[in-house]
C-alpha cells in the first residue's frame, strides 16, 4: 500500500514538473516570436523608406542608374527573406547599397541640402537604431529559449514536441553577436 | 556575480520582502483579533485594504503633481522621444512610455505608472543639460527597466502597504488606549499588542526601503543588459554622483522613484555618519551601484568622466 502512495506521489511530482516546464517553453517561444515581430516591423519600415529615397536622389542624379538598381534589388531581397539569418544578410546588403547611394549623393550639394533628403536620412538613421535595439532584444530571447531547449531534460523531448532552437538575427561574418549575454 | 545572476537574486529578495509585508499585515490583524475581537481584526484589515486600493487608483495623477512633471508634445522633444523609443524596443516593451519634463536644474529621472501601457518617464531639464547621449540613454534604460520589471507598480504597492499598516497600527493603538471595556485578554497580550502597534509602521518603512534599494540594483543591471553597455550606466551614475545640485522637489514620498535619491544628500548631512542610517535610504550608495556594474562588466571607471556636449544642448532641447 505504501509503495502505491509513493508511486502516485512520484508520478504527480513528475507531472507537475512537466507542466511547469512545458509552460515555460511555450512562454519563451512566444517571447522569441514577439521579438521577431519587433524586428520585422522595423525592417518593413526601412524597406518602405527606400522607394522615396531612390526617387529623391533620382530627381537630382538621374543618370546614376546602377546604384538605383542595386538598392532596389537589395530591398527586394530583404522583403523576400524568410528566416532571421537570411533577413540579417539581406539587411546587411541593403545597408551596403544605401551606403553607396549616399556616397553618390555626396557629389550633389543641392540634393544634400534638400529638405526631403535630410528627412529621409534622419528617418533611415532612426530605423537603423531601432533595428539594432530590436535585435538586442530578439537575440536575448533566442539565447534564453535555445538554452532551455538544449538543456536536460528538454534536450530529449523538446524537438518531438515542436520546440526547435531558433536562429539569431545576425548576418554571416557578423561579430556583433551577444558576446556578453545577460538574457534573463 | 554576472548581471543575470544579480537579476535573479534581486527578484528572489523582492519576493521575500513582499512576503514580509503580507506577514506583517497578518500579525497586526491577529493582534487586534486577540486584544479585542476577531471580527474587529477582519474589519480593520478589510477597511485598510479598501483604502489601499483607492490610493492605488489615485497614484498616477498624484505622482505627476508631487514631482512637478509636465506633459510635453512629442514633436517638441523628438530626439529625446526617439531615444526612449529605442530603449523600449530593446526592453521588449509593448508600448513606448510617454515622456514628461520636470523643470529642475538637478539632473535626475523617474518612472511612474502601474502598467507599461499607462507608464511614463520623467526627466529633469538638468539631466538633459548634463548628460551626453550615451549616458542619457543608460539613464532612460534604467527607467524603462523599472517599468518592464513592474517596479513602479511594486513600489507604489509597497508605499500603499506601508500606509495601510500604519493605519491599522494606529487604529489598534488608539483602541487599546481609549478602548475601555471592549479589551479582552490579559495584561501580557495587551502589552504585546501595544509594542506590536508601535513598531509595525517602522518595520513596514524598513521593508519598503530595502525593497526600493533592491529594485535600483535590478534596474541598473537591466539597463546595462538592454544596451549591452554596463560602462554607460556606471558613467551616468558617476556623473550624477559628482553633480551636487539638489532637486527642488525633494520629497520623501516620491524619493524611491528617482534614478538618484533626491533626498539622501540632505539626509546624510543631517544624520552624520551613523552606520544605521543607510537602512533608511531609498537608494543604495552610488559607490556600491557603480561597483556592481564594474564587477559585472569587468571594467574600471576612469577617474576623468568623458567630456562632450550634452544631449539636450546638442539637440537644442535646453540651453547650455
Amino acid at each position: 500500500m505504501l509503495w502505491l502512495w509513493i508511486l502516485i506521489g512520484v508520478v504527480a511530482l513528475v507531472a507537475l514538473f512537466a507542466v511547469v516546464g512545458y509552460n515555460r517553453l511555450v512562454r519563451l517561444r512566444n517571447e522569441v516570436d514577439t521579438g521577431w515581430a519587433n524586428i520585422d516591423v522595423q525592417l518593413q519600415r526601412r524597406a518602405d523608406l527606400i522607394p522615396n529615397l531612390v526617387e529623391t536622389v533620382r530627381a537630382y542624379a538621374a543618370h546614376e542608374r546602377g546604384v538605383f538598381e542595386e538598392v532596389t534589388r537589395a530591398r527586394a531581397a530583404l522583403q523576400q527573406a524568410g528566416t532571421p539569418g537570411t533577413a540579417a544578410d539581406a539587411n546587411e546588403g541593403l545597408t551596403i547599397a544605401i551606403g553607396r547611394l549616399f556616397a553618390v549623393a555626396e557629389a550633389y550639394p543641392e540634393l544634400k541640402a534638400s529638405e526631403s533628403f535630410l528627412q529621409l536620412h534622419e528617418d533611415l538613421t532612426d530605423t537603423e537604431d531601432k533595428i539594432s535595439a530590436a535585435r538586442r532584444y530578439y537575440n536575448a530571447t533566442v539565447m534564453r529559449f535555445n538554452t532551455a531547449v538544449q538543456s536536460i531534460p528538454w534536450l530529449l523531448v523538446a524537438s518531438p514536441l515542436g520546440f526547435h532552437a531558433r536562429e539569431f538575427f545576425s548576418a554571416r561574418g557578423d561579430t556583433a553577436l551577444p558576446q556578453v549575454s545577460f538574457g534573463y | 556575480m554576472t548581471l543575470q545572476e544579480q537579476i535573479r537574486a534581486n527578484r528572489l529578495k523582492s519576493a521575500i520582502v513582499v512576503f514580509g509585508f503580507v506577514l506583517l499585515l497578518l500579525v497586526l490583524a491577529a493582534l487586534i483579533g486577540f486584544a479585542f475581537d476577531i471580527s474587529l481584526g477582519v474589519i480593520a484589515v478589510v477597511g485598510a485594504v479598501a483604502y489601499g486600493i483607492f490610493a492605488l487608483v489615485r497614484s498616477r495623477s498624484m505622482v505627476s503633481r508631487l514631482t512637478g512633471a509636465q506633459e510635453v508634445a512629442p514633436e517638441a522633444i523628438r530626439p529625446l522621444r526617439r531615444l526612449v523609443e529605442n530603449v523600449s524596443i530593446a526592453a521588449g516593451l509593448p508600448v513606448t512610455p510617454e515622456v514628461r519634463i520636470v523643470e529642475d536644474a538637478a539632473p535626475n529621472a523617474f518612472a511612474a505608472g502601474l502598467r507599461p501601457q499607462t507608464s511614463y518617464v520623467g526627466v529633469t531639464t538638468g539631466l538633459l543639460a548634463t548628460m551626453p547621449q550615451r549616458e542619457l540613454e543608460a539613464v532612460l534604460a534604467h527607467e524603462v527597466s523599472h517599468i518592464r520589471n513592474r517596479d513602479t507598480y511594486l513600489m507604489t504597492m509597497a508605499l500603499v502597504f506601508a500606509g495601510v499598516i500604519a493605519l491599522i497600527a494606529d487604529i489598534g493603538f488608539r483602541s487599546i488606549a481609549y478602548g475601555g471595556r471592549s479589551r479582552r485578554g490579559g495584561v501580557i497580550v495587551l502589552v504585546l499588542a501595544l509594542v506590536g502597534f508601535l513598531l509595525a509602521p517602522y518595520a513596514a518603512l524598513l521593508l519598503r526601503l530595502s525593497l526600493s534599494r533592491r529594485r535600483e540594483f535590478l534596474a541598473d543591471a537591466g539597463a546595462a543588459e538592454m544596451l549591452n553597455d554596463p560602462e554607460a550606466m556606471a558613467l551616468a551614475l558617476r556623473r550624477l554622483e559628482r553633480n551636487s545640485t539638489t532637486i527642488a522637489y525633494a520629497d520623501a514620498s516620491t524619493a524611491h522613484l528617482w534614478v538618484e535619491s533626491p533626498t539622501d544628500r540632505l539626509d546624510s548631512d543631517r544624520r552624520g555618519v551613523l552606520a544605521l542610517s543607510s537602512l533608511f535610504n531609498t537608494h543604495p550608495p552610488m559607490q556600491s551601484r557603480i561597483e556592481a556594474l564594474e564587477e559585472a562588466g569587468g571594467f574600471r571607471l576612469p577617474e576623468e568622466l568623458p567630456s562632450g556636449e550634452s544631449f539636450g544642448v546638442e539637440h537644442g532641447l535646453v540651453h547650455a
